[in-house]
């Protein structure tokens, strides 16, 4: 197992190499730079600034540059568009943010998902699958840009209960509604999946077997069902994790958390090369991380795919 | 002694299309050491009935007649009154260990939670207790092999670990649904010594579940024909073979290829079972059949004769081609 991680791991190195050139030259295409603005600089000011971010060197030696920084000094630069602050310092200082609320969101999402798609597969078609599956449709159709307002004209204008936005050093009342925005409608899914898998494992003729040994259906469904039920809902959350713990955008922005996603886009907004280089580098980072540890998942329940691994 | 008997057994199920009647008023009886055949084409019914002995059918099954073990009505038992027999006291091999072995658990596992739950044995008693059932079995190398999962093993071992699975608290009665089906043909042989040896050596009954008239031969005492979800014809299993006495018998035997005379067309019943949603009035297999007469289209023939052969045909013996 060790060993399979291990040479993953090196298998990832070109990937990356070739995401920083496509996305390092793809940047410089977009029009403008990072000192583009309407009243031009005058020449000298702007040769000067440019000289001092390394932009007046020909592309393949700023790439060059770049890289080995990254790769000798973990040095990924300074931003051009926030003075005085490095791209390390942007992800140390809105990375933990979102790494917080989306490990919530995840916790939230599977440990009320995957009981809910359990429950609804066992009362198959009763009150609470009916529920459950109500529940889904509007989650689709609340996506969390319409969830997140609806969220806080509840519980911080109505109610009062929770602040409406802000981080407070991740204090819980200023956790719970990003990672509910966040994560609702993948909670939704998640039963859903849950409830189909499950559904169709408890028709598997190794069901009927466990059932004619005489076990208890609970023990059926904890010790034959379950881990062959998850595989699924494990795929499904493999692109998902990433996507929550790099942060939603959207309730980044809108509850103010001072998260990753906010820095994407202003970073974008104003051509800050280094900082959407450095957040994509990390995206893709942690996107393989995730597949991994996903990948090792999967071999803890399934032996087939363990032994495959050897 | 009769350990097992079912009367009028009928099994219907409710489908969105209407109701399939698979099983239609069989009865039968299993006796203490005893080995009974339920001998029919796919689709007669006869899976259902084992499944019916546990309590294992489908969720939109119905039930009428009874079958009783110990003086108890197997149909109408309570869920955890039956769990305390299944397994323990009437075990069921299933058809295809490809997929009758959970793909997620050690083999171990899936050999010992029996064990655990009947008899409340676990740790080194248990491992004890599947090893001498894997050795029962001719599992080689048992041993290095608890911690193995079913796809490391070939179909052959598969249904080896299937057999020894419904050994484990030796039961009194085995529901053996097609034990060799799903396996080659040198493989079926072994299996089905394997099983006459363990039977002969332990005394229990077993109810065997085929459409291989060969495996039938050697087997069993006694052998009910279904056709359709009925009982066609029952007797003595070499009576059976000696003079049979439906004609739906005699078309199965004659469809068995026969080595002396191997040149030439295999032989088949022509036409196809009945629809089990709307059942012809008459035998079923009546649209099939060379014998038929007007009557048989009409009226359903009644199982009768000596209870050592009995018979559903409405032309008598003699007069069948």
């Amino acid at each position: 197992m060790l060993k399979y991680s291990l040479r993953r791991s090196l298998a990832v190195v070109p990937t990356l190499l070739s995401l920083i050139i496509i996305c390092f030259f793809l940047m410089r295409l977009a029009p403008g730079g990072p000192f583009t603005s309407e009243r031009p600089l005058p020449p000298a000011i702007m040769a000067n600034v440019l000289e001092r971010y390394g932009l007046d060197q020909p592309l393949h030696i700023q790439l060059w540059t770049y890289i080995k920084n990254i790769v000798f000094h973990f040095d990924f630069g300074p931003s051009f568009s926030q003075r005085d602050y490095t791209v390390n310092d942007l992800i140390a200082a809105g990375f933990p943010v979102t790494l917080t609320y989306g490990f919530w969101s995840a916790v939230f999402v599977l440990a009320l998902g995957i009981p809910l798609g359990v429950v609804a597969a066992l009362r198959q078609n009763s009150f609470w699958d009916y529920i459950m599956t109500g529940f889904a449709i509007f989650s689709q159709i609340f996506p969390n840009f319409v969830l997140a307002p609806l969220l806080v004209l509840l519980f911080t204008l109505a109610l009062g209960w929770l602040p409406g936005g802000g981080w407070n050093g991740g204090h819980w009342s200023y956790i719970i509604m990003p990672a509910v925005a966040l994560g609702t409608s993948y909670l939704a899914n998640v039963a859903r999946i849950t409830r189909s898998s499950l559904l169709e494992i408890l028709g598997a003729p190794y069901i009927r077997t466990a059932r004619a040994k005489g076990l208890p259906e609970r023990t059926i469904l904890i010790r034959h069902a379950l881990k062959p039920t998850l595989l699924p809902v494990i795929s499904y959350m493999s692109p998902v994790f990433v996507y929550m713990i790099t942060g939603s955008v959207f309730v980044d922005v809108f509850f103010s958390t001072g998260g990753i996603g906010q820095k994407f886009i202003d970073a974008a907004y104003t051509r800050d090369y280094s900082v959407i280089l450095g957040l994509a580098i990390l995206y893709s980072v942690l996107t393989f991380v995730l597949n991994l540890l996903v990948d090792l998942a999967y071999a803890a329940i399934d032996p087939k795919v363990r032994s495959g691994l050897k | 002694m009769t350990l097992l008997q079912a009367e009028n057994l009928s099994i219907e199920f409710q489908t969105p299309d209407g109701v399939v009647k698979a099983v239609n008023d069989v009865s039968f009886s299993i006796g203490a050491g005893e080995t009974v055949a339920l001998v029919g084409e796919s689709g007669s019914g006869k899976s259902q009935i084992a499944l019916s002995v546990l309590g294992l059918l489908a969720g939109n099954a119905r039930t009428s007649g009874t079958v009783t073990y110990q003086g108890k009505n197997l149909l109408e038992m309570q869920q955890n009154e039956l769990n305390s027999i299944r397994a323990k006291e009437i075990a069921m091999i299933f058809q295809d260990p490809m997929t009758s072995l959970n793909p997620y658990m050690t083999i171990e596992r899936q050999l010992n939670e029996s064990l655990e739950q009947h008899e409340g044995l676990k740790g080194a008693a248990a491992r004890k207790r599947v090893l001498e059932a894997m050795d029962a079995v001719r599992i080689p190398d048992a041993k290095n092999r608890l911690k193995a999962y079913p796809h490391e093993f070939s179909g052959g071992m598969r249904q080896r670990i299937v057999i020894a699975m419904a050994l484990m608290c030796s039961p009194k009665l085995i529901l053996a649904d097609e034990p060799t089906t799903a396996l080659d043909v040198t493989v079926q042989a072994q299996i089905m010594a394997l099983l006459k040896e363990i039977q002969r050596e332990s005394d229990m009954s077993v109810l065997l579940i085929t459409h291989d008239l060969g495996v039938v031969a050697g087997a069993c005492e006694k052998t009910l024909v279904l056709y359709a979800g009925r009982v066609m014809e029952q007797a003595g299993t070499l009576d059976l073979f000696e003079t049979p006495s439906h004609p739906y018998t005699r078309g199965l035997l004659r469809a068995v290829p026969n080595i002396q005379d191997a040149v030439g067309d295999l032989r088949s019943i022509a036409g196809q079972p009945p629809n089990q949603m709307v059942p012809p009035p008459g035998c079923p297999f009546a649209p099939r059949c060379e014998n038929r007469t007007e009557q048989c289209d009409r009226e359903l023939p009644p199982l009768v004769g000596d209870i050592r052969h009995q018979r559903a045909c409405w032309r008598p013996v003699e007069e069948l081609v």
